[in-house]
């Protein structure tokens, strides 16, 4: 078989029970891979009902059929499961060697499933795949598990995913590493992990991936990486890391400041790429085959924590316990808290977002210390943060509170539903580093409509608004359209969430690396189906291409409205809608500025076909994609929806 | 003899991120792979560190020296050793002279293989062409070594400048 390996590995941990299933070519054919693969998985075999915590939760690790090849950043891997944070869909993407290696063994996906007795790790040698203790490495961090693992196994060039201590306390945003750094950092996967009593899988691979036409994938691939050599989003990635988006983030009005209260910042640039790079960056870090290499490792060299060494960071995972929580003097304070989220395994988005959400109901009187433990949750203060990452990770004390997301806090806590104004959420995960009345408004309907829930920045990364505004005419290219190319209009966004939501699935389902397709647009649509062609020597086309993306799109969607999850919910923080976005330096270029998301939605419903009313697809567009199975599922769901009871419902999912 | 170029490998800089691995095993095997490919990549994930292992086209090579029936030898226009696929008894003998492990024996033939500089690559080695961050480079040594001699004059003074001021 060329390009996939053909097989699904299915590990039940309560029986000890190892399965391979044949995976045939119309499933190959009809969801391709990866997301496509374990959306399937999720929506078929974990009821909406099921705790996520629950030992018969599915947790599904999937590559796709170009995964390990030539083909640019064919390293990743979508971690799926039922949400602990937010009780719905719930995925999350990451990079690294480990899916490449997993392909190499011989498998498309892994599904974990049951509970073991006792910690355990999965062991894949090639054909062989054995259950083993972890009670020695439970409560170790990632880098202590990693050199454990490796030295008991006596291969050092292996490659493990692995859970950090949050996982397996269950904090409800713990997340999934592989080759120790790299985060599957959403919807807490982490967490399924360790519920599971699992604390890594680790794999060796000595097999190769199959191509059916050599000669031609030789020959995209020579093109696109050529392309690469000059495209100015890898020189930017490359040189600074994500960290890149810093400056532009305080120009356009989308950095963070204090839980989204302002959008820049006069020293926003302490902790920019460039500044990065010239302080206490120590190397440049690539995941597998990638053209753009843009991870970092960082080396603190000065102050209160000179000598930390952790792998990153990242815009989107520095951003959060940063700035959002209002600190930015110091940035070491702010890579010292990137790795203390890394080293304990959570998402660094949700940490920082449930933070400073506290903060701000501290400085809004919602909570005093006699709530916080004593914890004075001023804006930057660093001693705080410091503390409660730790306790977070733990469980302890307020830190337990925090552990279980924003909108669960404000619950157990008691507060006000004023209070939940400053949760900013959708469908119970908070947003990232991303201001959408900034970056653009086609991002801030992404957010609303999500089908993991409140990320959403890398379900549309419609990146068409800002690249779009950079390269004249790519809008026309891609949309045929060239009014969408600017971020801050509502124009042709309906249409573009739609379009790039659709590719971006596919290309999830592909497991390449979305800065490859969606930052630099060095590598299109066209490119993808002719790579994809020449890996598995079939005929996908085009539109077929935009069909998968859209199928997967619709039974995430179908898995969110079986939980009674619709147009109502389809919404984004008021924040965002009501305040107009105050000036932060005097070079911002969004003062002002709303998100008029209303408008956008009704155009975007007409895209997708699905009825504005409830938020379900329609029938017929659910039959067109061949999900009948989801059109019976949906049928008597739909007039549920609308009725006066459900309607009343405060919808948390948990 | 050979065009005076060579692969030179400039470890401070590799990233890890196996682009010239992918692109190493679909040229010469049309299959992707680490087992199939002549270049290796060694990473140190705790620490950030990552390293490329790859024929140094050593003019004293160990391998031909070794090779008990003549199927590796220095192919002098090439300016590499070659094995003959055809004389390989496959021995191993080759692949554990070499002092930096670029020599394996392949899954299918059970015969040694090793960088051959992609011959007849119109661009050159497909590991330094793709290569991201520069860390492996097809070019005359004796440039690399009169660049990495100016950078690191450079570097230096630099922290010697600092080091006055601060």
């Amino acid at each position: 078989m060329y390009g996939w390996a053909g097989q699904r590995l299915r590990v039940d941990l309560t029986t000890g029970q190892i399965t391979k299933e044949p995976l045939s070519y119309e499933y190959r054919r009809k969801w391709i891979g990866g997301r496509g693969f374990n959306s399937d998985i999720i929506y078929n075999e974990v009821p909406v009902t099921l705790d996520p915590y629950d030992p018969r939760a599915r947790v599904c690790f999937g590559v796709g059929p170009v995964s390990g090849t030539a083909a640019p950043s064919t390293g990743r891997v979508t971690v799926t499961c039922k949400s602990p944070l937010t009780g719905g869909f719930g995925d999350s993407n990451m990079g690294g060697h480990w899916g490449a290696e997993l392909k190499y063994a011989g498998y498309d996906q892994v599904v974990v499933q049951g509970r073991a007795k006792h910690p355990v790790y999965i062991w894949i040698d090639d054909d062989k795949v054995e259950i083993r203790d972890a009670r020695h490495l439970w409560g170790k961090f990632p880098r202590e598990a990693d050199q454990m693992i490796k030295e008991e196994l006596g291969d050092e060039d292996i490659h493990i995913v692995m859970i950090g201590p949050a996982g397996e306390n269950m904090v409800r945003f713990a997340c999934t590493f592989n080759d120790v750094w790299r985060a599957a950092g959403r919807t807490g996967t982490g967490g399924v992990i360790g519920s599971k009593n699992l604390k890594a899988i680790a794999v060796r691979g000595s097999g190769t991936v199959k191509i059916a036409n050599p000669q031609k994938m030789m020959e995209v691939c020579n093109r696109l990486r050529q392309a690469f050599k000059t495209d100015p989003m890898k020189m930017g990635l490359y040189e600074f890391g994500s960290l890149c988006l810093i400056n532009v983030a305080n120009r356009d009005g989308w950095f963070p400041w204090r839980n989204f209260q302002g959008g820049a910042h006069p020293l926003a640039n302490n902790m920019s790429g460039e500044t990065h790079s010239q302080t206490v960056l120590k190397h440049r870090e690539g995941c597998f085959a990638c053209p753009i290499c843009c991870g970092r490792f960082t080396h603190i060299k000065e102050g209160k924590w000179a000598g930390e060494e952790f792998g990153g960071p990242e815009y989107e995972h520095s951003v959060p316990t940063g700035p959002r929580v209002g600190i930015i003097e110091d940035a070491n304070d702010i890579w010292h808290n990137a790795r203390l989220t890394n080293d304990y395994g959570m998402d660094g988005i949700e940490t920082g977002g449930v933070i400073s959400t506290a903060m701000e109901w501290y400085e809004k009187g919602f909570i005093t210390t006699k709530e916080t433990g004593g914890l004075e949750l001023e804006w930057g203060n660093e001693e705080v943060v410091d503390k409660l990452i730790p306790m977070i990770a733990k469980r302890e004390g307020f830190g337990d509170i925090l552990a279980d997301g924003a909108e669960r806090a404000a619950t157990r806590l008691g507060l006000p539903e004023e209070a939940r104004y400053y949760t900013i959420t959708t469908r119970g995960m908070t947003l990232p580093g991303d201001d959408p009345r900034g970056l653009g408004f086609g991002y801030g309907l992404s957010f609303a409509m999500g089908t993991r829930g409140g990320c959403d920045h890398l379900r549309s990364l419609c990146c068409l608004e800002l690249s779009g505004a950079l390269y004249t005419g790519l809008n026309t290219k891609i949309l045929g359209d060239e009014r969408g190319a600017k971020p801050v209009t509502t124009a042709n966004k309906p249409y573009m969430v739609y379009y790039e939501e659709n590719q971006k699935a596919t290309t999830d389902c592909l497991q390449v690396c979305c800065f490859t397709t969606h930052w630099s647009y060095a590598v299109l649509t066209p490119d993808q189906v002719e790579y994809l062609n020449a890996v598995t020597g079939l005929d996908f086309t085009e539109e077929e291409f935009q069909e998968i993306g859209e199928r997967i799109v619709n039974l995430e969607r179908a898995y969110w409205n079986r939980m009674m999850s619709g147009a109502r919910e389809d919404t984004v923080p008021e924040r965002f809608l009501k305040e107009p976005m105050p000036q932060g330096v005097d070079y911002q270029t969004n003062v002002g500025v709303v998100l008029p998301l209303n408008e956008m939605l009704q155009k975007y419903y007409k895209y997708r076909d699905w009825d504005p009313k409830t938020g379900f697809p329609s029938e017929r567009k659910l039959k067109q994609l061949g999900l009948d199975y989801v059109a019976r599922d949906l049928a008597p769901l739909r007039n549920k929806y609308l009725s006066e009871a459900e309607k009343k419902k405060r919808k948390y999912y948990y | 003899m050979s065009n005076g170029k060579a692969l030179v490998y400039n470890q401070e800089k590799c990233t890890g991120c196996r682009s010239c691995v992918t692109g190493c095993s679909l040229y010469h095997d049309g299959e992707c792979g680490k087992v199939v490919s002549r270049i290796a990549i060694v990473r140190n994930e705790r620490f950030g560190e990552s390293f490329v292992v790859g024929c140094d086209a050593c003019t004293d090579a160990p391998c031909a020296a070794v090779c008990p029936t003549g199927a590796c030898h220095m192919d002098v226009a090439a300016g590499i050793t070659k094995i003959d696929a055809n004389k390989c008894i496959g021995c191993k003998e080759c692949a554990m002279a070499c002092p930096f492990g670029a020599i394996n024996m392949h899954y299918k033939t059970g015969k040694a293989f090793k960088c051959d500089l992609c011959e007849g690559r119109a661009e050159g080695p497909v590991c330094a062409d793709w290569c991201p961050s520069g860390a492996i480079t097809y070019t005359s040594p004796a440039v690399a070594f009169k660049a990495k001699r100016r950078e690191k004059l450079v570097e230096r003074l630099k922290a010697a400048k600092a080091g006055e001021e601060g």
